[in-house]
């Protein structure tokens, strides 16, 4: 198999199957913002099909694509917006390959919407070895746990590191990876854009899993580039 | 067309009384031998319907010099049963509790007029006195609306709320007179809000009411007279000299000042302390942060124990309300023989009879040092009487000078902020909901405000269409609080909840809260709360300082929402004093008095007496005074250059880093925003980053090696807008203060929907508001206004662009002198200076930079 990074996204190559991942994607976080009486302007929605776009033209056709969980941001309700830009969402993602939905903690009601597209909402995928996960639940005693499983995808941390030359700082949304027990494990970042996340050095990240994150390796995203930091225990603080 | 500004003198007895009512005038005499000076100046002015700011020291009679002609004009149409129910004036202060006072005070003297018409067997209509304010309850309020009040008494905000009350807002027709008392405690975005409420006001009067400003000395006088009644209109100005001498003097604990936390002097200081309390009735001291006003009654009790139990209070604005008005309340009954207070006894509340008031340290305001003063002797004819009290030899420096202005009556000058978006955007709302405007007509009503009459056009209309909800796109339903039509330039309010978002949601001062310190390593202790900091100390301080906290030193991580994150278990010395953000800045004026001083004596540096008489003369000082402060700038000639108005020294030396340490005494506000751009432009030709330091005195930038010929050349007048705007982006002082605009321009509101958001989710909003105002437009609106706000409130660009331009045209110079380390003059900065970091190269850059840095330590390729 093979793992590319292309911006917030990951590209799989299994056997010449491409299958692209998709973070937490909290659709419909402006608009409860908005509701609460906080008034975001712009247009968050179109963002987030603006920059999937680009990251596509540099894929070029996939398969399949995951999406990893927290669709939507609202745990008790649907918003309009949520309706509206989820169905969208997949309407849009559907033409560029066959789309399977993890679900999340936030995706308590996200199948009432999915199922409109003809979509259902899985615990967790498998396909030749890779399983994908939220990352809310450990699914004990489910396949993931299967010798033949390599590699793990995980969504819910919403990775990001600070980089610092101890005078200056900046934040940047991260893939972590790295092991656990025997398997590979990759933390894909959120791709929401409202919030970039969390260092794992400074907040627990929620994961299901103690992961010895600090022997995680850190690949930085800029734009549709990441760079590798090497690893997390080393870097800089 | 700019209306005409002319100072007037005080009047003749005769011509007072002549206007006078015989039932008035009886009172008066009853009550007062003879009228105040203010009153000679005010009353018959304010009956002929002048315009007038009344500027007079604290204690010169203002209130009833501003209500006299008012009532006389009340009861006279009251006695001849044509009194109509509509308010005739309005009054607002600045604080409650002043209001409050201004009541009782206004009932007084009706209750007793009224009484003297009874004797005489006149018959007068009652004339009533309406209190409005934030503790008025719903039905003093719903009392108010079915019998109006002949005088409103109120608050800016209540004013605001009152002016969007339909059924209250038909008593505003025909306004006559508008009183604004302390409008010196104006001169910030509450006062620009006020000014637009008046005007809104105006809108709704038939006729055009009277304005009366009260006002402590302040400068510039004239601008504020504009500030009072707007820029076209006219404005007498009656500027009452301080008949009363005041008596000040400075004393230094220390024989040499330079030791004055030796626990001998501070023994001293306290000793004195107790004596010039133990000469008096009441004292009242005042302290320039609320820490050192409890540290003083702490070692006031160490050092005289027993002594001061039940007669010693603290005042200060983090108390409770309660407790506040508990300590006034013992003052006002003569229970207190001492009162120490750090800023909130300064503003006019009734606090009894006071006959010192001592400053332990400078005020750092010629005005401060007045109102602080002026607390004493509050009653008529008695005279102020006040002691500095000097802790080093700046602060010796400083308070001499200061006293030196007082003495020969020379006041620093206020700035009045201008054209504010977030205030405009909150007020455009309030006019929308009222009625349907035209653009142009709403526009020229707004620019009748001098605080907005050079408002730009387009600047408007960003404003106009942030409130239209244009920057939402689609969103527009949620987003818009009003509409406007292009086609007809008409402008509307949106939405059935209008009126309550609006009344809910109204103001401008900024909600703070406090920042939880929360232990982040070692991580046994991870999590643990250890006690809470200002908001404005968190905007002060960057990753790596260390401060002190409950005894404990922490050192400062990063913060997120409310919560700061600290590593305990610090051995380094703290590196921000935790008063800094509490300090008062030193005002540009007095700045360039010292300054100036400074030169004078360099100029006689070689003659020890000859200098030391200057300095006797020159500061009004004692001997040993003038002693100290020559020993001090000898030290600075020896070691250094003496800097004066004329030169900034700017010396450089090596610690652990490369230094260059600006002595410009030029006030803080002003070292603030050439701090930031020195350190910008340092940055910038290092493409590193730059530690900064500022003081009152002057700053220093550090780094790894500067070059001072490049840096000093690359900030000039013209480009420090563009290198500051720069600079500040991603600062946390930025982020917090676009949190107030966000508050106060109604993008973040703190009550919605019957729900309040505590400050800090409003904070976490903010963050998320942020993001995404900057990918809309790096020009937004309230964006904009938060620039503004930093740069020109907070720090003091329109001055720093003066001293540039000097600096470019030759009339001021740099010399660059190499020092072994940090001079005489620069020592305080060097030790308390707080630093602040500058984040300069683009994010790309950086990352790749550092990079390629890991790259080599991880040893591999990407």
């Amino acid at each position: 198999m093979e793992v590319e990074y292309v911006g917030k996204c990951l590209l799989l190559n299994i056997d010449g199957k491409k299958i692209l991942v998709i973070g937490d994607l909290h659709l419909g976080y402006s608009e409860s913002l908005r509701r609460s009486g906080v008034l975001i302007p712009g247009d968050s929605f179109k963002e987030v099909v603006r920059e999937l776009g680009k990251i596509m033209e540099k894929t070029g056709n996939v398969n399949e694509i995951v999406l990893l969980g927290d669709l939507k941001h609202e745990f008790g309700g649907i918003s309009n917006a949520e309706w509206r830009e989820i169905k969208e969402l997949l309407d849009y993602l559907k033409k560029k390959g066959k789309v399977i939905i993890v679900k999340g903690n936030h995706d308590k009601i996200t199948e009432v919407i999915t199922k409109q597209k003809g979509l259902g909402l899985v615990d967790y995928y498998i396909i030749d070895g890779v399983a994908f996960v939220h990352g809310d639940r450990k699914l004990e005693e489910s396949e993931i746990y299967d010798k033949k499983i390599k590699y793990w995808v995980i969504g819910h941390g919403h990775p990001a590191i600070k980089i610092t030359d101890n005078v200056k700082e900046e934040k940047y949304k991260c893939f972590l990876v790295g092991k656990y027990k025997k398997k590979d494990v990759i933390i894909v970042p959120s791709f929401f854009d409202v919030n970039l996340g969390s260092d794992p050095r400074d907040f627990d990240l929620g994961l299901a899993w103690k992961f010895d994150l600090m022997r995680f390796v850190v690949r930085v995203i800029e734009g549709l580039d990441v760079l590798n930091f090497g690893e997390l225990g080393k870097l800089n603080y | 067309m700019a209306g005409k500004i002319e100072y007037i003198e005080a009047l003749e007895k005769k011509e007072v009384s002549g206007i006078l009512n015989p039932l008035v005038k009886e009172w008066f005499f009853s009550r007062f031998s003879d009228f105040s000076l203010t009153q000679l100046y005010g009353v018959k002015r304010i009956y002929d319907r002048k315009n007038i700011l009344i500027s007079a020291p604290t204690g010169g009679t203002k209130t009833l010099t501003a209500f006299l002609g008012i009532l006389n004009y009340l009861v006279g149409l009251a006695l001849k049963d044509e009194l109509e129910d509509k308010i005739y004036c309005v009054y607002t202060s600045p604080l409650k509790a002043l209001s409050n006072d201004i009541f009782v005070n206004l009932e007084q003297p009706l209750k007793e007029i009224g009484e003297l018409a009874e004797k005489k067997g006149l018959k007068m209509q009652k004339i009533r006195v309406g209190l409005r304010t934030g503790d008025t309850t719903a039905s003093e309020r719903a009392k108010m609306v079915r019998k109006v009040p002949h005088i409103l008494v109120t608050t800016p905000e209540s004013l605001s709320i009152i002016l969007t009350t339909p059924k209250f807002v038909e008593n505003f027709r025909a306004v006559e007179f508008v009183v604004e008392d302390e409008i010196h405690a104006m001169a910030n975005k509450r006062g620009v809000y006020l000014s637009l409420s008046l005007e809104r006001l105006h809108e709704k009067s038939l006729i055009e009411p009277v304005r009366i400003g009260l006002s402590a000395t302040i400068a510039p006088i004239e601008e504020i007279a504009r500030f009072l009644v707007g820029k076209n209109r006219d404005c007498l100005i009656a500027k009452v000299e301080l008949v009363r001498d005041i008596d000040i003097k400075l004393i230094s604990p220390a024989e040499d000042v330079l030791e004055a936390e030796d626990p001998e002097n501070k023994k001293k200081l306290y000793k004195i302390l107790d004596e010039l309390i133990d000469e008096h009735k009441t004292t009242l001291i005042f302290t320039n942060t609320r820490a050192a006003t409890e540290r003083v009654v702490h070692h006031l009790d160490d050092y005289f124990p027993g002594k001061y139990i039940g007669l010693i209070g603290v005042h200060h604005s983090s108390m409770s309300k309660n407790k506040r008005f508990e300590i006034e309340e013992k003052l006002r009954n003569g229970k207190l023989k001492v009162v120490v207070s750090s800023t909130s006894l300064e503003l006019g509340i009734d606090i009894g009879s006071i006959d010192l008031v001592v400053l332990l340290r400078s005020p750092k305001s010629v005005a401060r040092a007045l109102q602080r003063i002026g607390r004493a002797g509050h009653q008529l004819h008695a005279n102020p009487k006040g002691r500095f009290v000097v802790l080093d030899r700046d602060d010796l420096i400083e308070s001499g000078i200061l006293m030196k202005s007082m003495v020969e009556k020379k006041i620093d000058e206020v700035q009045i902020p201008k054209n504010c978006l977030d205030v405009l955007a909150q007020q455009i709302y309030g006019m929308a909901i009222s009625k349907i405007w035209n653009a142009e007509e709403m526009l020229k009503a707004i620019r009748r405000s001098y605080c907005y009459s050079d408002l730009k056009k387009d600047d408007f209309y960003d404003v106009i269409s942030y409130l239209a909800g244009d920057y939402a796109l689609e969103h527009r339903n949620v987003y818009a609080k009003i509409w406007y039509d292009e086609e007809t330039k008409e402008i509307g309010k949106r939405g059935k909840l209008a009126r309550v978002l609006y009344m809910t949601n109204i103001g401008t001062i900024p909600e703070e809260g406090f920042i939880e310190v929360v232990i982040q390593s070692p991580s046994e202790r991870r999590g643990q709360s250890v006690g809470k900091i200002d908001e404005a100390f968190l905007e002060r301080i960057k990753k790596g300082d260390v401060f002190v906290l409950g005894g404990g030193k922490y050192q400062f991580m990063f913060s997120r929402g409310m919560k700061a994150y600290v590593i305990a278990d610090v051995s380094r010395t703290p590196t921000v004093p935790s008063w800094f953000s509490e300090q008062l800045p030193l005002s540009f004026d007095v700045a360039n008095d010292i300054a100036r001083f400074r030169g004078l004596v360099r100029e006689r540096i070689k003659k020890p007496k000859e200098a030391i008489d200057f300095i006797e003369d020159y500061l009004y000082i004692n001997r040993a005074g003038a002693k100290n402060i020559y020993q001090y700038i000898r030290e600075q000639y020896k070691f250094s250059e003496i800097p004066d108005n004329r030169t900034i020294v700017v010396e450089k030396f090596k610690e652990d880093k490369e230094y260059l340490l600006f002595h410009s005494m030029v006030g803080r506000r002003v070292n603030d925003a050439l701090a930031r751009a020195y350190a910008f432009a340092a940055a910038r030709f290092r493409m590193r980053d730059i530690e900064i330091g500022i003081n009152d005195n002057g700053f220093f930038i550090a780094g790894e090696q500067l070059d001072e010929k490049k840096i000093l050349k690359a900030v000039t007048a013209d480009k420090l807008d563009g290198i500051l705007k720069q600079a500040i982006e991603k600062t946390d002082v930025l982020k917090r203060r676009f949190r107030h605009c966000a508050a106060r321009g109604l993008m973040i509101l703190r009550s919605y929907k019957g729900r309040t958001k505590s400050v800090g989710k409003q904070q976490v909003h903010s963050h998320f508001l942020l993001a995404a105002v900057k990918k809309i437009s790096d020009e937004f609106p309230i964006l904009r206004e938060a620039r503004r706000e930093v740069l020109e409130d907070l720090m003091d660009v329109g001055n720093a662009k003066k001293v540039l331009l000097k600096l470019d045209s030759g009339k001021m110079k740099f010399k660059v002198v190499r020092t072994p380390m940090v001079s005489p003059f620069g020592l305080n900065l060097i030790m308390q200076g707080h630093a602040d970091l500058i984040k300069v190269e683009d994010k790309i850059k950086f990352l790749k930079r550092i990079h390629q840095l890991h790259l080599k330590v991880i040893g591999e390729d990407i």
